[in-house]
């Protein structure tokens, strides 16, 4: 026998396990021996790698290639193929997050490039049930060099210098908690070692149990040697059978190499080991709970001090550290405490390894030098969010520790910077989550936990967490009141001050944390009985209407579609949504992100089923709610926009006499001046408007006021509220050379000419600035304007674009090009052309926004000589002259109203404004919310009301009901109709509307959430 | 375990077999096994280099498989690459070829003139 | 007092293994929880008669065995289903969705989360974290870990459990 010429390694960690490494291995091995390879290649089992998220997991050396997901037949394949004729199997390659490239071995993977393992040494790379391979690595090397060649009082030298603190949360020095026990004279003591992971979230303890246990051996002897104890414990969950069934392989095999025993490389040390199992309690991570569950007691913790230092397991001195503490001591054993302080930051030295888990592409177990930014173990090794969803916040050290929301990413880990931030270093559980997680719920679940780990002993955690859970829970069923969310915090600190252990004292952290940071969600949930994750489903008539901001009773209008009923369906509509054929065309729909029928094959295509019951209808008026009898009131509204026609059909329905006044020729605002005609037809903006105007609503046009009439005028007129939604219509210009010179357009500008039908003087080459839906429409329309060479310079990445992704394709489809980092610093005249300036950039750190800041990279520019340049980056509302022209009102720094978007109340008495013009801008939906809160604040200033309801409150079942009893099948979604590209440049509507029949099939696949019977 | 010596023996044996996966390779030999090659004695020629790999303690040298390299005439073909040299590709390759390829060009560090081809 | 164990028939045989079991332990207080994990290994739950043995074995009050096995998590007096249907509730869990895995167990099974069905052919049980969070959410059933469990594929899991 010869060694093997290659080695297959498999991920034998917990999770790949649960994914079939077992099967796989055999599947393997039965290939090998079918070609007869069994002699030229060697299979070996190793820890857990680190990449759960895509188990099992087979790495084939001397190439490192990488494989993910392997299944028991794609053994085979490796066989025959990689291992036979040299071919790597591409289709089981890692397709890295952030660029989609395929990775071929560890070394071109992102996940593991930027970690830095010293705990996890071994873990992955060597047989944990083998002694010789972690021999073979250097194994037991410490051992013997502290044994042989050290005294005891060098070790703990070495370990204080080191600068390692405990990692199983508090972060004590253990070079101290060493000493400490050292000088303790006594007959006997102890080593612990604190394998009971409890934080629900945290698995590193597992995975080094289960992938290197010798490093914790060969540690905790360590350990004896420096204190003079002679035995030691680990003590380790129920719930980890095979890190028991590992780690007591290792110890047998230690025992018989004599690592173990009597007598340790002839040095007269004796140590010996016990492997104690936990039984399932929270508590007894904490020490004294743990040394009393060591002794056959019932967990409960004990006052300090006495300091386990002095009197810990059995009333003698001990050593209690965790798993990942002991992981560091051979390296620094080996290789001296000042190399281990060479990493990390100032005060928290060496690397830590985080769980990385929840809503991440690579969740899985990382190991980092302390001081890495938050951010970048999110995005950069965790890969970022599934989905592109936006981040939300990190959880960080389980139950114990707190939140860390998005403007924070920035943040370097360290012992220190985590409590600045009222969350704990803590195990290193990191649970990454976005949009879909309610953070008043996650403080419930984490009350909850509390509650049923409180181990009883300290009144206030055992009763005082009851109660802040009873009131959390009640705000979650949206029964909370303001007086809840003062209890809440002033049982918080009571419950720390007062309780004894560490337990009890962190118990309110999740509240304490989620309050700080997202107190807007607990108001949202007790004044609006509204949750914006959709997940506490008491206050939520089903998620996609609570996800609307429009509240449109989806599930109703759906089942009225599927009956055929289209007329009865609209009339759902219009009762919180007076433009059916508008949002059937533009709408973002927030709706199906929350549809349940993502766990299906896909979620609704509620838009075009929209679509399809607005076309349906070539006239609305007898489709309206009732309109109530005049009430003699006169209602002014600024802007003819969505947010101020919605307000405007409102009120007329509620009897108000309304005038909306508009500075353009026509009615509409950004539906008909920049949502271009082959995405929005002008005739169905007509015909909702017509609607609108058919209740009575008189529109005004070609009138701007603080220019034409002000606001002091129209009241003396007789005009009693005003509503002032007239949006972001201004363009910002970026501050470069060039900007004004011909040739040069801004979206907004450029989009309204277009749509105006003005001959624009649109050469060949265009580029486009920007990365918003108006960039995309600009460039777009350029194409259909002649220009043959469009191209979309957008500074961050493709993945950061504030647009729609169906957008941005349907661009590419059509021949546009997006450039990527890329930005213009200057244009200049070249001829009758420009020259452009383009600055490549680079992300660079976090914004507020969660998002990197894009940064230009510094050197020579590129230049490009082009016929136009659009410029889209973002537009503002230019309010200044109505602001100056009324008393109350205050101007916002960038053209905006100073006004509160949920009341739209602003300094002026019975002036209202919302919208775009407060916001800043936003989609077509939020438009139309804007519109009701500012048809409620009107009516409410001139018929004050409480708790009034309103039509787009008013959700009811339709009158269709519900087979409960309905066998739920896999349909797919209706695709896009979309019209192919080569016909779509005749300014024509690029989507078409589904048929009846597919109408019809779609809204069957409605699973009727609004129905709870 | 009574001393350092005998534990750094353990390290030292078990050490050869693991050492392919640090990475660190001063070069790689390829032995081409396509359908013909297998035919034409490849795989006696894969035992013959781990063999002789074996024998002589070398662990610093890949020894992989590839497909059929398309000079079918030429198999058994095999192609040794040491790091910051041009590769060198040896044609007919049986198990005598082989022990002395390992011995003149991975330890002697030069190539087997009789055998190259190309 | 009613004997459970003794009427489900499975008594004599596993009482003299558990009193071996308890003679090869170090006579000290801290061999309690070895002890008791060894018999609820063997009996599946540990019910009055069993902390009366173990009592009587270690000379220990039954009081102090009973104030153990209720203080944690891991030991049950109630019997158990064939199966164990055990829902893993840590935070990735959680986050990922397990309350929706709770709720298509519980329908499918006709039993709320700590019961056992009539036929006891599962229990179902919740637990918190596996560390099995990169397949999030998990359940576990006996000792198979089953990850990235959607409600759809709840009942092709429980198929394989006769």
């Amino acid at each position: 026998m010869y060694n093997p010429r290659a080695q297959i390694l498999l991920c034998a960690g917990g999770s790949c396990i649960s994914s079939g490494t077992e099967s796989v291995r055999a599947s393997f091995e039965s290939a090998l021996s079918r070609h007869g390879l069994a002699d030229e290649i060697a299979i070996v089992n190793t820890g857990c790698m680190g990449m759960c998220e895509i188990g099992p997991i087979a790495v084939v050396y001397p190439e490192g290639v990488f494989y993910q997901k392997v299944q028991p037949e794609d053994a085979a394949e490796i066989v025959e193929q990689h291992l036979l004729k040299g071919r790597v199997v591409e289709r089981l390659f890692y397709k890295q997050p952030s660029s989609d490239e395929l990775a071929q071995t560890i070394g071109d993977i992102d996940f593991f490039k930027l970690q830095m393992k010293i705990a996890l040494r071994n873990c992955g790379n060597i047989n944990p049930e083998e002694i010789g391979e972690y021999i073979a690595v250097g194994g037991y090397e410490a051992l013997g060099k502290a044994l042989t060649e050290m005294t005891p009082e060098q070790v703990v030298g070495e370990v204080k210098a080191s600068g390692l603190r405990g990692r199983g949360g508090a972060g004590f020095p253990t070079g101290l908690k060493w000493g400490f026990t050292a000088r303790e004279q006594a007959d006997c003591k102890y080593v612990v070692c604190n394998a009971d992971e409890g934080d629900p979230g945290a698995f590193m303890d597992r995975s080094i149990l289960e992938g290197d246990p010798h490093s914790i051996i060969e540690a905790m002897a360590i350990c004896g040697y420096a204190i003079g104890a002679e035995q030691g414990f680990v003590y380790v969950r129920a719930e980890y059978p095979l890190a028991i069934e590992r780690l007591q392989r290792a110890i047998e095999q230690a025992r018989e190499m004599e690592l173990l025993g009597g007598d340790i490389f002839g040095s007269g040390f004796n140590f010996n080991l016990e492997i104690r199992m936990g039984a399932g309690a929270f508590v007894c991570g904490e020490e004294t709970a743990l040394m009393h569950s060591i002794e056959g007691k019932r967990g409960e913790p004990r006052p300090k001090p006495p300091f386990p230092a002095q009197k810990g397991l059995f009333g003698k001195p001990t050593v209690l550290n965790n798993v990942e503490t002991f992981a560091n001591i051979p390296y620094i054993v080996s290789n001296g405490g000042a190399e281990f302080a060479k990493m990390g930051s100032e005060k928290s030295k060496g690397t830590k390894v985080f769980a990385l888990a929840g809503d991440v592409n690579n969740s899985g177990l990382v190991e980092v030098p302390m001081g890495i930014g938050l951010g970048s173990v999110v995005y950069d090794i965790g890969g970022g969010i599934p989905g592109n969803k936006p981040f939300k916040a990190v959880q960080i050290g389980g139950p114990s520790g707190g939140c860390i929301p998005k403007e924070y990413l920035n943040t370097p880990i360290t012992y220190e910077s985590l409590p600045e931030l009222g969350a704990i270093m803590g195990s290193g559980g990191l649970i990454v989550m976005n949009e879909d997680t309610c953070m008043v719920d996650l403080a419930r679940y984490f009350l909850e936990f509390i509650t049923e780990e409180s181990c009883g002993k300290c009144t206030p955690c055992r009763i005082g967490t009851r109660i802040m859970l009873d009131l959390v829970t009640r705000i979650c069923q949206g029964r909370g009141t303001m007086q809840d969310l003062q209890r809440l915090e002033e049982l918080a600190p009571q419950i720390v001050q007062s309780s004894l252990c560490g337990l009890g004292q962190t118990a309110p952290n999740p509240v304490v944390s989620t309050l700080r940071y997202f107190r807007h969600e607990y108001i949202e949930h007790i004044e609006d009985r509204h949750c914006r994750a959709g997940v506490c489903s008491s206050m939520m008539w089903a998620p996609c209407t609570n996800a609307c901001p429009a509240s449109v009773n989806v599930p109703a209008y759906m089942a009225y579609v599927a009956e055929g009923r289209y007329e009865d369906a609209l009339r759902i509509h219009m009762k919180s949504n007076p433009f059916p054929s508008v949002c059937g065309r533009v709408c973002p729909q927030w709706c199906i992100k929350k549809c349940r029928r993502n766990d299906l094959e896909g979620p609704l295509a509620v838009r075009l089923v929209k679509r399809f019951m607005a076309d349906k209808s070539a006239d609305y008026s007898d489709l309206y709610p009732e309109k109530a009898p005049a009430n003699g009131r006169r209602v002014g509204i600024v802007g003819s926009g969505p947010t101020g026609l919605t307000a405007a059909y409102y009120l007329a329905l509620m009897g108000y006499r309304v005038t909306v006044f508009e500075r353009q020729p026509e009615a509409g605002g950004m539906l008909r001046y920049a949502i271009p005609d082959y995405r929005l037809p002008r005739q169905y903006v007509d015909k909702e408007i017509e609607g609108i105007r058919g209740l009575g609503v008189e529109i005004r046009t070609n009138v701007e006021i603080g220019a034409d009439i002000t606001i002091d005028q129209l009241r003396d007129e007789g005009y009693d509220a005003f509503f002032l939604a007239s949006g972001c219509g201004r363009e910002i210009k970026p501050p470069i050379e060039g900007v004004d010179l011909p040739g040069v357009y801004t979206g907004i500008d450029f989009l309204e000419r277009a749509a105006k039908g003005e001959k624009l003087r649109v050469g060949r080459e265009v580029v486009v600035v920007g990365g918003g839906d108006s960039a995309i429409d600009a460039s777009r329309i350029a194409r259909r304007l002649g220009a043959e060479d469009v191209t979309i310079l957008y500074r961050r990445t493709r993945s950061e674009m504030p647009t729609n992704p169906i957008e941005i394709a349907e661009a590419e489809v059509e021949g546009n090009k997006v450039e990527f980092l890329a930005n213009i610093d200057a244009i200049r005249p070249s001829g009758d052309r420009l020259e452009i300036s383009i600055e490549r950039m680079r992300l660079g750190a976090f914004d507020k926004s969660g998002r990197r800041r894009p940064e230009p990279i510094p050197g020579p520019r590129e230049t490009r000589v082009v016929d136009n340049v659009i410029v889209a980056i973002g537009q503002r509302p230019d309010a200044e002259a109505i602001a100056a022209g009324t008393a109350g009102l205050e101007a916002t720094d960038w053209g905006g109203i100073v006004a509160d978007l949920k009341t739209a109340c602003t300094g002026a008495d019975r002036v209202f404004a919302g919208g775009d013009l407060v916001s800043g801008a936003a989609t077509v939906v939020d438009a139309i919310r804007a519109g009701q809160v500012g048809a409620r604040a009107v009516d409410q200033s001139l018929f004050p009301e409480p708790g009034k309801g309103y039509l787009w409150e008013d959700l009811s079942l339709p009158e269709v009901g519900v087979d409960a009893e309905r066998e739920i099948d896999e349909l797919p979604p209706v695709g896009l109709p979309l019209l192919p590209p080569e016909e779509r440049f005749i300014s024509v509507e690029v989507e078409r509307t589904i048929s009846d029949e597919e109408a019809r099939r779609e809204a069957c696949r409605c699973l009727r959430c609004d129905y709870k019977e | 375990m009574k001393n350092l010596e005998e534990l750094r023996k353990i390290r030292e044996e078990v050490k050869k077999s693991m050492s392919m996966r640090d990475g660190a390779h001063r070069g790689k030999i390829v032995v081409c096994m396509g359908t013909c090659g297998i035919a034409a004695g490849a795989r006696e020629t894969m035992n013959a280099f781990m063999q002789a790999l074996d024998e002589r303690g070398i662990s610093d040298i890949a020894l992989t498989a590839a497909g059929c390299a398309g000079f079918c005439e030429q198999e058994p073909l095999v192609e040794v690459e040491i790091k910051g040299e041009r590769p060198v590709r040896y044609g007919h390759v049986d198990a005598a070829a082989a022990n002395r390829i390992v011995e003149a060009h991975l330890v002697g560090g030069k190539p087997v003139g009789d055998l190259v081809f190309g | 007092m009613s004997n459970p164990t003794t009427e489900a028939g499975c008594g004599n045989a596993l009482f003299a293994e558990l009193g071996e079991f308890i003679e090869g332990q170090s006579k000290g207080r801290d061999a309690l929880i070895p002890i008791l994990h060894k018999a609820q290994d063997l009996f599946g739950f540990l019910p009055v008669d069993v902390q009366e043995f173990v009592a009587a074995k270690m000379g220990l009050p039954v009081g102090e065995v009973y104030g153990v096995v209720t203080f944690y998590h891991y030991f049950t007096m109630q019997p158990r289903g064939r199966h164990t249907v055990n829902v893993c509730l840590g935070t990735a869990c959680y986050v990922r969705g397990a309350q929706k895995v709770v709720e298509a167990l519980t329908e499918e099974l006709g039993v709320k989360m700590g019961e056992t069905t009539p036929d006891r052919r599962f229990s179902l049980t919740t637990q918190r974290c596996f560390g099995a969070c990169g397949l999030a959410p998990v359940i576990m059933v006996n000792d198979d870990v089953h990850g990235r469990v959607t409600p759809k594929k709840v009942a092709a899991i429980l198929a394989r459990y006769e």
